[in-house]
C-alpha cells in the first residue's frame, strides 16, 4: 500500500501533522527534509523516495517539524532544539526500529532521537547552511535583516546553526558530482539548489533501493 | 590577454554542468554555450537567488572558496568570464 494518510504527533510544544506511506508494521522510516528554502524544493522529491520505499514495503512517516509545513509555530520563534525534541518525541514513540532518512540540513535534526541507524542524503553542517544563507540574503534585491529568502529567523536561531554538526552517520550518500566523502553515489542534480525542481523518479528510485537494501543489512 | 590556465577544460566542464543542473538547462543548449554567450542578464533562469546557487554548488564541485566581495556583474557577464573565474580559484 503506497497511498498517503494523514496523521499527527504531540510534542513538548504541541502537536504538528505527519504524512504516512507505507506500511505500519515492519521497521519505519522518520524522515527529515532540509531547513528553510531547500525544504520547498525538496519536498516532491522526498515523497518520491518515501513511495519508493513503501513499494519495497517499508513504512515511512514525514512530520511537519515546529515552524515548518501546517506548523502553527512562528520561524521566528523556533529554536534548533524544539526541531531536535519533536524529531526525537515522534520516534520515540514508534514501537519498531526507527530509521532516519534526511535530506541535507535535516541531518542537524535528527541527534536527539533514539534510531537504529541515520541514512543521510548529501549532509550539510550548519556553519555551511549559514554562508548559504547569508549569500541569498545579500543576493536578494531587498535585503531586509532578519528575511532569509522568506523565512524571518530570529539571532538565537542562528547561533544555534553555527557549530550544528550532524551526529555520526550510519549511511551517508551523495551525488556523482559531489566530491565529499560518500558510501555510495548516484548520478542526478542537486535539486535543492533549483528555483523549480520537481523530481526525480530515477534518482528516488535508486536512493530508495539503497536505504532499503542498507535497512535490511542493519536488520541482519 | 586571458592567461588560459592548465586544467581549465576540466572547469569549463564543471562550469557546464553546474549552470545545466541548477538551472535546469537543456544539455544540448549548455554544450553550445561559448565564451562570449552572455549568461547574467541573459538569461532569465539566472536571477539572483539562482547565482546564489550556482556558486555554491561551484564551490561544492571544486572544492574553492568563493568571497561574497569578488562576486560581480562581470565575473557572471559571459560562459568565458566564469569559467575564467572558476579556473583562477580552481587552479593557483
Amino acid at each position: 500500500m503506497t497511498g498517503a494518510r494523514f496523521d499527527h504527533y504531540d510534542w513538548a510544544g504541541g502537536r504538528e501533522a505527519t504524512l504516512r506511506f507505507g506500511p505500519d508494521t515492519g521497521p519505519i522510516v522518520v524522515a527529515a527534509l532540509p531547513l528553510f528554502e531547500e525544504a520547498n524544493r525538496t519536498r516532491a522529491f522526498l515523497v518520491e523516495i518515501l513511495r519508493a520505499l513503501a513499494d519495497r514495503g517499508i513504512g515511512s512517516i514525514l512530520p511537519d517539524l515546529p515552524g515548518t509545513g501546517e506548523s502553527l509555530i512562528d520561524t521566528r520563534d523556533l529554536r534548533l532544539a524544539d526541531l531536535r525534541q519533536a524529531f526525537a518525541t515522534l520516534a520515540g514513540t514508534l514501537d519498531a526500529p526507527v530509521y532516519g532518512l534526511t535530506i541535507r540540513s535535516g541531518a542537524l535534526v535528527d541527534r536527539d532521537a533514539r534510531l537504529a541507524g541515520r541514512w543521510r542524503l548529501a549532509p550539510q553542517t550548519g556553519g555551511d547552511l549559514l554562508r548559504e544563507l547569508n549569500r541569498i540574503r545579500a543576493a536578494s534585491t531587498m535585503p531586509d535583516e532578519e528575511d532569509y529568502a522568506g523565512n524571518s529567523l530570529s539571532e538565537a536561531l542562528l547561533a544555534d546553526l553555527r557549530d550544528a554538526a550532524p551526529h555520526a552517520a550510519s549511511r551517508t550518500v551523495g551525488l556523482e558530482s559531489d566530491p565529499r566523502p560518500a558510501n555510495a553515489r548516484y548520478p542526478g542534480a542537486p535539486l535543492w539548489r533549483r528555483s523549480e525542481p520537481g523530481g526525480d523518479a530515477t534518482l528516488a528510485e535508486a536512493l530508495a533501493a539503497d536505504m532499503a537494501g542498507w535497512i535490511a543489512t542493519c536488520a541482519g | 590577454m586571458l592567461v588560459i590556465f592548465e586544467g581549465t577544460s576540466q572547469v569549463e566542464t564543471t562550469v557546464r554542468a553546474v549552470l545545466a543542473d541548477i538551472l535546469g538547462l537543456d544539455a544540448g543548449r549548455v554544450a553550445a554555450f561559448t565564451a562570449d554567450t552572455p549568461l547574467f542578464g541573459a538569461l532569465p533562469e539566472l536571477d539572483s537567488m539562482a547565482v546564489a546557487s550556482v556558486l555554491t554548488e561551484l564551490e561544492d564541485r571544486l572544492a574553492i572558496l568563493i568571497e561574497d566581495d569578488e562576486i560581480d556583474g562581470e565575473m557572471l557577464a559571459t560562459f568565458g568570464a566564469l569559467v575564467q573565474f572558476a579556473a583562477r580559484k580552481a587552479l593557483v
